[in-house]
């Protein structure tokens, strides 16, 4: 009925055809060399081997798929379309057009052509990185994700393209349009719809995720298969109705039947899976909002403390059937007659019994609320057991979450994972207690105050039924019989979790604490990459444990920490109330499978890398040695300091890593709480969890931007604490706030009862309160009879007062001094806070002789170490953060209103100072003073400490004027353009008028606002900047002249010593930074100056003298220069005392 | 095969009425179809292929409607359109070798010994492996031929195929026209160029502005014109009177002035002579005299 001959022949002849087009012949030997190259350089043994994806085989198809896919998807809009208006000279086609075939075998006969040859183009593709996965020693192969990926990223998304262009090019007749609608969905695609309704319009799976675990396989195969089966569908119902309204006399009855009736089948395919993946997002959607509304009724009630738990599950035939028993406390302080807990909306309640007896209860969404019988007294306790069963609905997790692939997106390489939090496949459970898989006495979210949190520490045992030959993961002491897995805790947790695979398990014990690694077989790799660690792994993770120990100032509060590798796609959200990461549980990390996207983990890399380095440089280096550093540098990038790095929008920020120990030792040991202030949890933690951030001093140093503190001083700049967490900020933004919070209390602490002791008595103070929850008031009375502080007094003003300090720095001098038969130095300087609040600041010191890096004079404490991986990584001091606190020199507390006069003794030479103003107007918060300059000979007054000021020392003499560029006088001139199209489009045009960080070899073409410690500025160090031109932008200070006279003029110049910022291209090593064109005006008209920025003094200098009568004087600066920026910050005129 | 062509019209959409109420019947053989550019030629040509739906009336081979089956009417066909570019990118043979696989030619060997066969007769063997672009306008239009002619059609519509082509190549797509007349098929060529209808054209019809105003043989139409073409003496003043109302066939400069063969009724008082017509005569004499009805008298003033 369907000639197989004559769609054949045309698809031979068709493919022929476009096989000898330059475009196509461009694009596949274009495609083939790029991707070999990349396949080599990223895959190979001869390349990078880049962990990421060598760890998951199912990448390298992926990747290679993903790439030419977008490629292909836009170069089949040309071809397709040409296709389609060769057909339109119809002279030309009528020679087949009057051959005996159908319709429906002529366009078949194309598509199939064009799919035919772009498929090659992808097998020949996979071919390649089949070799070099063949070759490469450190990935698997996934064979089955070759073929795999064909059907989900290839063939869809051709066959929608195709099918789209041929139905646009027969309605519309017309290429350019057709071309021009058909880019215009593409880009629209890439730019814009990507990441809308999970990623539903994303035809080229540009942004959709098609991750294939190792462990799991795919994340979401049903989603996949829909949206990839509505494409398709699609794709196919425009072919066929391309076929129906062809320009050409149809021949074939039956093949319009046919074209017809599969018209209408997939069109009714397409409806049907749209529909399902569409009511699976609004599904999702609806949830969420309905658990925070279901949570917002709740979050004022009275719930239990649960001390004990007893847990009993199976999970066969993707289905959970549990028996949950908990013994509960009311310490409420009130008679309890019922009790809600949140129960994850997936699971039903079946049964409830109280105390054994069935009781009754009723459920409102996920909260139960349990009918208690007889009012429970306060402090006394009961067991309810629920019976429930079900499977756990994911969406529940993280209600306010609202997944931003573009704002944070999950990618390996340039393909992007989904984030699931919760697992439930047949050959795999993950179950973290953020899905409250069991009954919780309180709420996963608390939409009136979302930095609150409740915790419990239970006590949990866990009956896990023995299915599918699957091994059970928990925390505890595992034992098991036939039937069960049981899992017994001594320790009190704040959660369990449940994961159930395929394990293999190697447990190795130190200092009594027992290391377990949970994998999957063939998942060893480190083994052999780290093959000579097998006797000195004890000693290694020995030292990393007594390192974190010292580091948090309190011991490892668990019998054992499990290391369990889980799928890849396993991925927590940021929660506002805590820093803790769902990856990291008490004693429990879940980590993705093989390491995969720990940078560190993959050891032969790195080793490999570092080996050929040490070649190179003539070093000898033991394997065994190489060994050690990776594993040390895997352990601490991962579980120690890791953090991200972002950049957006002109300010950069850190997230803390996901894997950090950190909570074992504050988040999953103690609680604090507090009805009043219930932030104080999460500002604890972020105080103690020590989150280091390196790379930040070098990002602020070589840029000048905001810094996470200065943006949360910005934040509370009008706005007490209590009423910005009201406004319920992103979780980046109350991370933010609370960690400003959290330094500027301790600090406070330590000021009042001095940093050393306060440090060892809370250490021990946390010890002792280990796995219990202290209320504030027993902290404060705590506190209060150790140092007679009363905490309570401040924590008012912290949490619900406005306004902020603010500080000058003044008279800084340095003196040698001789103590006994040693010279040591002593730094004094001026501190003052005019404002009306009071606060405090840290002190501390850069050392040692100028060596390496000298020429960074106003480095700071910022040290530079380039590691032997390459990679530069800078520190600088936590100032005053975590427990430790050995950058910081000195504490000084200032009232408001109040100046004092300190002096600081050290023992070597100061290069630097540098002050964190932690929460007060200064911008930037962090400043750096160089003291190279500022040495004043020898003095004999050894005395240090602080001593008040009666007054406020002046920042401007009395015949001074200063107009600095935050000032009323400062004006900027420019045009401000934006085009229709940008207006259309919703392009937001900078205006400059937010502080960014200063890119030096790019400026924008308006006044940029930029703020760094280098400018001048009373607490806001801020200049602007420009591009250089012909003098087109300028800017203006204007000041009143009380009596005439001759004026000195000057201007501002910062600059950072020594460093050198250079021109490129054509530059010949110069300043980005030239002349600078000032015009003075003054009673006789006025003066151009230039300022040859290379010469300039780091400082004031002079313009010049004028006489200037009573009236406005003014000096305008334009863009005019040689250089390629031009930065314009403050002048200054001071009064002559003689008249000439 | 037996064409009848049954009160066919061919309106488009903008109301150009192309082919008006044609009725006519094509037997086996070489069948000329005649007239000026733009008489509905091509029209009546898509008709006959089933590229185009008539407005109104049919088209029927061997008595079976070609609408109604054009399955049928499209495997026993071949055709030649008008204006033929082939797929550059394409080689001669494979373009061949396309067009024979459609046909239905499905023995890949018995295929490409046919399109080796064809190439020789049209005289393309040589340049079998050349691409479309590196071939001149003749040997497109015999590429043209050729694949008009791969799989045994019955029935060989071409359409103007002469046009542009030089003399010599004319001469030769003529011949393999006319080779091919000598075998069962109905061949059906349309043109604007008398030359085009040679004697080997059994049958032919005259079509002016959408309507058939002759059919029958070339002789008939011949014959029509006999009487009405004159050798005319003329003198240089005589001559610049005339010539721009009488149609001048041909004029050679002669001793008094000009020898010039006219198509006229009546040409008393000149010094004239009557001569045999051919085609060409007949055609002008044709459009002329009996479509537009002027009658065309020389007369000596």
């Amino acid at each position: 009925m369907i000639s197989i001959h004559n769609i054949r022949t045309v698809a031979h002849y068709e493919a022929k055809t476009l096989r000898r087009s330059w475009l196509f012949r461009l694009f596949s030997f274009g495609a083939l060399f790029i991707l070999s190259i990349m396949n080599i350089g990223i895959f190979s043994p001869v390349g990078d081997e880049d962990w990421s994806f060598l760890a998951i085989p199912s990448s390298l198809p992926l990747f290679n798929l993903y790439i030419i896919n977008i490629a292909q998807a836009l170069i089949v809009i040309f071809l397709a379309s040409d296709f389609l208006k060769r057909d339109k000279k119809l002279d030309t086609n009528e020679v087949l057009y009057t051959r005996p075939m159908s319709n429906m075998e002529y366009i078949f006969g194309k598509s199939l052509g064009i799919l035919r040859l772009f498929l090659g183009v992808n097998i020949l593709i996979l071919i390649i990185c089949l070799i070099i996965n063949i070759i490469s020693k450190q990935a698997s192969i996934d064979a089955a994700a070759y073929i795999e990926y064909i059907f989900i990223i290839t063939i869809p998304t051709l066959i929608f393209s195709l099918g789209f262009a041929y139905i646009l090019m027969s309605i519309i007749r017309n290429q350019a349009i057709t071309f021009l609608l058909l880019l215009g969905l593409a880009a629209l695609d890439m730019f814009y719809l990507y990441n809308r309704m999970n990623s539903f319009f994303d035809y080229m799976l540009f942004g959709f995720p098609v991750f294939k675990s190792n462990i799991t396989g795919f994340s979401n195969l049903d989603l996949i298969l829909a949206q990839r089966i509505m494409y398709t569908a699609l794709g196919l119902v425009f072919i066929f109705a391309t076929i129906l309204i062809f320009k050409r006399l149809p021949q074939s009855r039956t093949h319009r039947i046919i074209s017809s009736v599969s018209l209408i089948i997939f069109l009714a395919i397409t409806a049907f899976t749209a529909y399902y993946f569409l009511d699976d997002y609004y599904r999702t959607q609806n949830l969420k909002t309905s658990i925070t509304e279901t949570n917002r009724k709740y979050e004022s009630s009275d719930f239990l403390k649960v001390t004990e738990a007893d847990i009993e599950i199976d999970y066969s035939k993707r289905s959970i059937t549990a028996l949950a028993t908990l013994n509960c406390v009311n310490n409420t302080g009130r008679p309890l007659s019922e009790s809600p807990f949140s129960l994850n909306p997936g699971l039903a309640v079946r049964k409830i019994d109280v105390n054994g007896s069935p009781a009754s209860f009723t459920g409102d969404g996920h909260i139960i609320i349990v009918d208690l019988g007889k009012a429970l007294e306060p402090d006394s306790s009961l067991s309810i057991s629920f019976t429930y069963e079900g499977l756990v609905e994911e969406a529940y997790c993280y209600p306010w979450h609202t997944e931003d692939i573009k704002k944070d997106p999950f990618t390996i390489g340039p393909v992007r994972v989904e984030k699931r939090q919760a697992i439930q496949k047949d050959n795999f459970l993950l179950l973290t207690p953020e899905t409250h898989w069991y009954p919780v006495a309180g709420l996963n979210f608390y939409p009136g105050n979302p930095a609150r949190i409740l915790i419990d520490f239970t006590y949990y045992t866990l009956k896990v039924a023995r299915n599918n030959k699957l091994v059970a993961v928990s925390q505890g002491v595992r034992s098991s019989d036939n039937d069960y897995w049981y899992f017994k805790n001594e320790v009190p947790l704040t959660g369990i979790s449940l994961i159930e695979g395929n394990y293999i398990s190697d447990t190795i014990t130190v200092d009594s604490t027992g290391f377990i690694a949970h994998y999957y077989r063939g998942h060893d790799y480190f083994r052999k990459d780290l093959n000579e660690l097998s006797d000195t792994l004890g000693n290694l993770i020995s030292g990393i444990m007594t390192e974190l120990e010292t580091n948090f100032s309190t011991e490892y509060p668990f019998n054992s920490l499990s290391l369990v590798e889980v799928p890849v796609y396993f991925h927590s959200i940021e929660r506002k109330n805590t820093q803790t990461r769902a990856e990291v549980q008490p004693s429990l990390i879940l980590l993705p499978e093989k390491l995969a996207t720990i940078n560190d983990a993959g050891f032969h890399g790195t080793i490999k890398r570092q080996k050929r380095r040490m070649e190179r440089n003539n070093e000898v280096i033991t394997d065994r040695e190489l060994q050690v550093r990776a594993f040390n540098n895997f352990v601490r990038n991962t579980f120690i300091t890791s953090s991200g790095f972002r950049f957006n929008r002109g300010n950069t920020s850190m997230t803390p890593g996901r894997y950090l120990l950190g909570p074992s030792f504050y988040f999953y040991k103690n609680n604090f709480y507090s009805d009043e202030y219930p932030v104080i949890n999460a500002v604890f933690e972020t105080h103690l969890q020590k989150v280091e951030t390196p790379q930040r001093g070098f990002q602020r140093m070589l840029l000048g931007g905001l810094s996470e503190n200065d943006r949360a001083n910005t934040i509370l700049k009008d706005h007490s604490l209590k009423e910005i967490l009201a406004l319920n900020p992103s979780t980046d933004t109350t991370r933010l706030i609370l960690t400003l919070k959290g330094d500027y209390l301790f600090n406070l602490l330590r000021a009042e009862a001095g940093m050393e002791e306060f440090n060892n008595w809370f250490s021990s103070y946390l010890e002792k309160k280990k796995f219990r929850n202290v209320s504030i008031d027993e902290f404060n009375s705590d506190l209060g009879e150790r140092f007679g502080f009363d905490l309570k007094s401040y924590l008012d003003q912290w949490y619900n007062g406005k306004g902020q300090p603010g500080f000058l720095f003044t008279d800084i001098i340095v003196n040698e001094i001789v103590v006994g038969n040693r010279t040591r130095y002593k730094v004094s300087f001026t501190a003052s806070n005019p404002e009306k609040t009071p606060g405090i600041f840290n002190v501390g010191f850069r050392t040692g002789r100028p060596g390496q890096g000298g020429g960074r004079g106003m480095g700071g404490n910022v040290s530079i170490t380039i590691s032997a991986s390459g990679r530069g990584s800078m520190s600088i001091g936590m100032e005053g953060r975590g427990m430790q606190t050995n950058d910081v020199e000195k504490i000084v507390k200032l009232e408001a209103n109040q100046a004092k006069r300190i002096s600081v003794i050290l023992d070597a030479q100061p290069r630097g100072m540098f002050v964190n103003t932690l929460f007060s107007i200064n911008n930037p918060g962090e400043l750096q003073f160089p003291l190279m300059d500022l040495m004043q000979g020898k003095t004999d007054d050894n005395t240090e400490g602080e001593i008040i000021l009666d007054k406020i020392p002046l920042m401007e003499e009395e015949n001074e004027i200063i107009v600095d560029n935050e000032d009323p006088g400062f004006r900027i001139y420019q045009e401000t353009s934006s085009g229709k199209l940008k207006e259309w489009l919703n392009i937001r045009r900078d205006n400059g008028n937010d502080y960014r960080e200063m890119f030096i070899w790019w400026a924008p073409e308006y006044w940029q606002k930029t703020v760094e410690s280098i400018y001048y500025g009373k607490y806001v160090k801020s200049a602007v900047y420009t591009r250089a031109g012909s003098g087109e932008r300028y800017i203006s200070w204007t000041a009143s002249i009380p009596e005439p006279g001759y004026y000195d003029v000057y201007t501002f110049i910062g600059k950072r010593g020594g460093q050198r910022m250079m021109m490129g291209r054509g530059g010949e090593g110069r300043n980005v930074m030239q002349d600078l064109h000032f015009s003075v005006e003054h009673d006789d008209g006025s003066e151009e100056m230039t300022v040859n920025w290379e010469n300039a003094e780091n400082g004031w200098n002079h313009l010049g003298s004028y006489y200037l009568s009573p009236d406005t004087a003014r000096v305008i600066m334009t863009n005019q220069s040689e250089g390629r920026t031009v930065t314009g910050d403050a002048v200054k005129w001071v009064r002559q005392n003689t008249l000439k | 095969m037996k064409i009848e062509i049954r009160g066919l019209d061919v309106i488009y959409k903008n109301g150009n009425h192309a082919v008006k109420n044609i009725n006519l019947t094509i037997a086996e053989g070489m069948f000329g179809l005649l007239g000026p550019n733009g008489a509905g030629k091509s029209s009546l040509m898509k008709v006959l292929v089933a590229l185009m739906k008539p407005s109104s009336g049919e088209v029927l081979v061997d008595g079976e409607n070609i609408q109604k089956n054009r399955k049928k009417l499209r495997s026993y066909l071949g055709y030649l359109p008008q204006d033929f570019r082939f797929f550059t990118r394409l080689k001669t043979w494979e373009f061949l070798d396309y067009a024979g696989s459609l046909a239905g030619i499905k023995n890949r060997k018995q295929r490409l010994s046919i399109v080796d066969e064809l190439l020789d007769k049209v005289g393309l063997l040589e340049a079998r492996d050349r691409k479309a672009n590196k071939l001149s306008g003749g040997m497109k239009r015999r590429l043209g031929i050729a694949q008009a002619l791969i799989g045994d059609p019955r029935i060989i519509v071409v359409d103007e195929p002469t046009t542009g082509l030089d003399p010599d190549e004319r001469i030769r797509f003529r011949n393999i026209l006319s080779d091919l007349s000598q075998h069962d098929v109905t061949i059906i060529l349309s043109t604007h160029i008398v030359g085009d209808i040679s004697s080997t054209c059994q049958g032919m019809a005259l079509l002016n502005m959408g309507e058939m105003v002759f059919s029958g043989s070339p002789d008939e139409l011949v014959k029509q014109a006999e009487g009405h073409v004159f050798n005319l003496r003329l003198t240089q003043e005589e001559y610049d009177r005339i010539k721009d109302t009488y149609h001048i066939i041909s004029s050679i400069p002669s001793d008094i002035g000009w020898d010039a063969q006219v198509v006229a009724d009546d040409v008393s008082g000149f010094d004239s002579q009557e001569i045999e017509p051919n085609l060409e005569h007949a055609y002008v004499y044709y459009m002329e005299h009996k479509i537009n009805g002027t009658n065309i008298n020389v007369q000596v003033k």
